[in-house]
């Protein structure tokens, strides 16, 4: 069978293909859709696109910001009122990848990569899909949950709110090769800061787990607390609590199990 | 900036020649920078077919059954080959020269050595319904213990990789199971040694990730003959090769190649060509067949990965009295050049420096892993670095500068080198010295002075006696291993002193002369191989 290209104009058609076709994949940017058509993946058999002005669409001045699902890297990167997701953006791949790959994508790619949606974690963002019965709003972590699930949704866009400063949300990837490998591992830390103490810390971790993973007792380590020495050794020593990162070419998980401490002790010290 | 140090051994040297020395443009390169290059796949031709492979999913198994029927009804196949279709399914590239047996099927038969081995060709009129087709073919599979290690591979009672080989090495000179250097009496001079240094080096393979992946296209021509496209970067050993898996005089093809899309080893080894071409005999059709990144990746050729093990003795004035060399070469599954690989390593040893006791013993070992292949400088790169790795840490180990330290040992004009040559035109004193210079690495004066035309030859010169293997027990396992040089303070050892030396064996025969034959001259001055 020969692959069938579908294109619609609104993202509402495309969900509805979508839906209705086991066999169909929705094409966002492509880096990973058209490497596993070249690659001989014959589960694919319709690819489905959509013209939808709503999905490029880039809401940055509200305290509350919002990107579409079909947002490039690259568009991430030229915009100045989004500064606090451009370290996450410069992280991904190189320049051809960052031009044509997009949020919404990166809510799909597998471990080493999906280090844009770690940052997104980390700050609770918002997930609008459209499935055959209508749009709906999912938080992050449950869309992650279930992310296998989800062929025959269409993300719509993310949503997030902005930190209250650059030294809130702090961002680190470890690669082996600089500046584009895939992830050893990815860190990100939202630490909202009330009243000299942390109130609703989000710690994610990608590539620990099949898929992004909130530290969950990292981050009750941190709740409540000022960031100090002890502070953030106690963190560090809970980082690995939950996870379950497997072998790759980049890292053993034993690896990644002694080493996912460490990394946080240094994303929340401030260290280089 | 390129600088030619024409003042160095300018009587040595004849500035008349067309070529060397001289600035001259590669013929191809206009091309490349210009965008107009063709390569190999740059050819779409009328009526092209698409050939895809069944690969193992096993590193090691039987395989008790193929089972083809459901491809076979799949949309758009033309023709499914099996091995039984292949007229000589066992090759090796260097048995075209001689150098080792035919141990490679084209495609798998009764049994699977590594991950990834074809298995079954599917020719079809899309890439697309190939790839279909290929999903749809059953293989079952007996799973056979699997060895992936080169030490272990050595060990008794080993699972057997390849048959061809059934003690997991490759068989030099129709006899040996490595390759042998004996000059001197290493283990006597270790004994006397003021320090001795045992160091394990291990390289990983490594992918030559070319940006144009391996591929031919193959079409009917008139008369019989078959026109092929290629990325090959042996187009001769291709011919050859192609010749005689496929059984026909070489002159049924007109190979046309020469513009390679990154080589660098990967190319020589003629994978994609003999199916192509046999994908074109069968339905008389243009045949394309390309790995895809991820066959290139994992099923395409690496570099072998290599253990080797250096034991030093060196005196506490910087003089190396000793070096014992072990070196396996990981071949993978099959033979393709790691067998040279080998050979190269053992005309290497023990690096450029005059030594005066050196044993070295380099194997080509069998494992269930991808086989491996040639890449730029294969068989010396990764001894080289060993060697040069151990001499900083020898260097360390006797408080010495390291540039001095390699000045101090290297080879000097009228040295005898431990292949019993005379070294001749050495230059690594000064390389050494211009590199010191250009880093401004300071150098004491009388190793600023050092020429490797001067202070050659005399005792250095001698071939000093050489008990044979047979005359003592094997050596036994190193008594000392380490890897993390720098974090444990340098292990220093005393072997217990020894018995003299025997008294100087007769000296071995010397060669049988080669009688110089067509084909295999380029390698014969290393091998010792002779036509059969
Ligand atoms: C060389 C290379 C390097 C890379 N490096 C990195 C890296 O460093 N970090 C990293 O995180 N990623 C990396 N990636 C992975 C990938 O490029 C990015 O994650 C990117 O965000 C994927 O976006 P895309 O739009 O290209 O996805 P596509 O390939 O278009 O799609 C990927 C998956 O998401 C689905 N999808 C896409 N958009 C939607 C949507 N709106 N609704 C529903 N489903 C959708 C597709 O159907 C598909 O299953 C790399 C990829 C390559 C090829």
């Amino acid at each position: 069978m020969a692959v069938t290209v579908k294109t619609f104009a609104s993202a509402s058609e495309a969900a509805g293909a979508l839906s209705s076709d086991r066999t169909a994949r929705y094409l966002g940017g492509g880096t990973l859709v058209m490497r596993a058509l070249n690659e001989g993946d014959v589960s694919i058999s319709t690819v489905v696109r959509a013209q939808d002005q709503a999905l490029t669409r880039i809401d940055a001045s509200a305290p509350r910001i919002t990107l579409g699902a079909g947002v490039t890297f690259a568009r991430v990167l030229a915009e100045r009122d989004l500064a606090f997701l451009h370290a996450p953006a410069r992280s991904i791949g190189g320049p051809a990848v960052r031009n044509m790959g997009t949020v919404g994508g990166n809510l799909f790619a597998p471990n080493p990569y999906g280090d844009f949606t770690v940052a997104l974690l980390a700050l609770d963002a918002t997930v609008a899909v459209q499935g055959g019965f209508g749009s709906r709003d999912i938080p992050i972590e449950e869309f992650l949950q279930a992310r296998e699930r989800q062929a025959g949704t269409l993300v719509l866009s993310v949503s997030c709110t902005r930190p209250a400063s650059s030294e809130a949300f702090r961002y680190r990837k470890i690669a082996r090769i600089k500046p584009k490998g895939g992830s050893v591992m990815t860190l990100a830390a939202h630490l909202p800061i009330s009243g000299g103490r942390i109130a609703g810390a989000r710690i994610a971790l990608g590539s620990m787990a099949p898929t992004q993973i909130r530290a969950r007792a990292a981050e009750r380590a941190l709740e409540g607390r000022s960031l100090d020495a002890a502070t953030i050794a106690a963190a560090a020593s809970a980082a690995i609590e939950g996870t379950s990162p497997s072998d790759n070419a980049l890292g053993s998980a034993w690896y990644r199990r002694e080493v996912v401490g460490v990394h946080l002790r240094r994303l929340l010290s401030g260290q280089e | 900036m390129l600088e030619l140090r024409k003042d160095i051994f300018a009587d040595e040297r004849d500035d008349n020649l067309n070529e060397i020395g001289k600035g001259t443009q590669r013929q191809d390169m206009l091309g490349h920078v210009t965008g107009t290059s063709s390569y190999f796949n740059d050819h779409k031709l009328q009526g092209m077919l698409h050939l895809k492979v069944v690969r193992s999913t096993q590193s090691h198994a039987r395989i008790r059954r193929i089972d083809t029927t459901e491809a076979e009804r799949s949309a758009g196949v033309r023709r499914i080959i099996r091995g039984a279709d292949v007229p000589v399914n066992l090759n090796t590239l260097l048995s075209l020269i001689n150098f080792g047996k035919d141990d490679e099927p084209s495609l798998a038969v009764d049994k699977v050595r590594y991950k990834g081995e074809p298995i079954v060709a599917i020719v079809a009129d899309s890439e697309r319904e190939a790839f279909e087709a290929v999903a749809k073919v059953k293989i079952d599979y007996e799973p056979l213990p699997a060895v992936f290690d080169v030490e272990d591979a050595l060990k008794p009672g080993a699972p057997v990789v390849n048959e061809t080989y059934p003690k997991n090495t490759f068989t030099y000179h129709e006899t040996y199971d490595h390759q042998k250097l004996r000059f001197g009496d290493a283990d006597a001079a270790l004994a006397t040694a003021d320090h001795v240094l045992e160091q394990r080096y291990q390289m990983s393979p490594i992918e030559h990730a070319p940006t144009e992946t391996n591929g031919a296209i193959a079409a009917p021509d008139t008369n019989g003959r078959y026109l092929v496209y290629t990325s090959t970067q042996a187009l001769f050993f291709s011919v050859d090769t192609c010749a005689k898996i496929l059984d026909v005089p070489s002159n049924t093809f007109h190979f046309i190649g020469g513009t390679v899309g990154g080589g660098f080893g990967g190319k020589v080894d003629t994978l994609t060509e003999p199916l192509a071409i046999l994908g074109a005999m069968l339905t008389g059709r243009p045949v394309r067949y390309v790995f895809g990144r991820e066959e290139e990746m994992q099923y395409g050729p690496p570099r072998g990965a290599e253990r080797i093990y250096i034991k030093d003795g060196v005196m506490r004035d910087g003089r190396i009295v000793a070096r014992k060399i072990r070196a396996y070469f990981d071949s993978g599954a099959y033979t393709r050049l790691s067998s040279y690989a080998a050979v190269k390593c053992a005309a290497h040893l023990p690096g450029p420096y005059t030594i005066p006791n050196v044993y070295g013993d380099v194997y080509c070992v069998f494992t269930n892993r991808t086989p491996a292949t040639a890449m730029r400088g294969f068989g010396v790169t990764a001894m080289d670095f060993a060697i040069e790795c151990q001499m900083d840490k020898l260097a360390h180990l006797v408080n010495m500068d390291p540039m001095e330290f390699r000045i101090l040992n290297a080879y000097r004009d009228g040295d005898m080198k431990a292949h019993r040559r005379e070294a001749k035109n050495t230059a690594l004193i000064e390389c050494v010295q211009v590199a010191a210079e250009k880093a401004k690495w300071p150098l004491r004066e009388e190793f600023k002075r050092a020429s490797s035309r001067k202070d050659g030859g005399g005792s250095r010169a001698v071939i000093p006696p050489t008990p044979t293997d047979s005359s003592r027990a094997r050596p036994t396992a190193p008594a000392q291993q380490r890897t993390s040089y720098d974090r444990l303070p340098p292990t220093v050892t005393r072997e217990p002193p020894r018995e003299p030396p025997p008294p100087a064996p007769p000296p071995p025969p010397s060669p049988r002369p080669t009688a110089p034959s067509h084909g295999a001259t380029r390698f014969s001055s290393v091998f010792g191989t002779r036509r059969r």
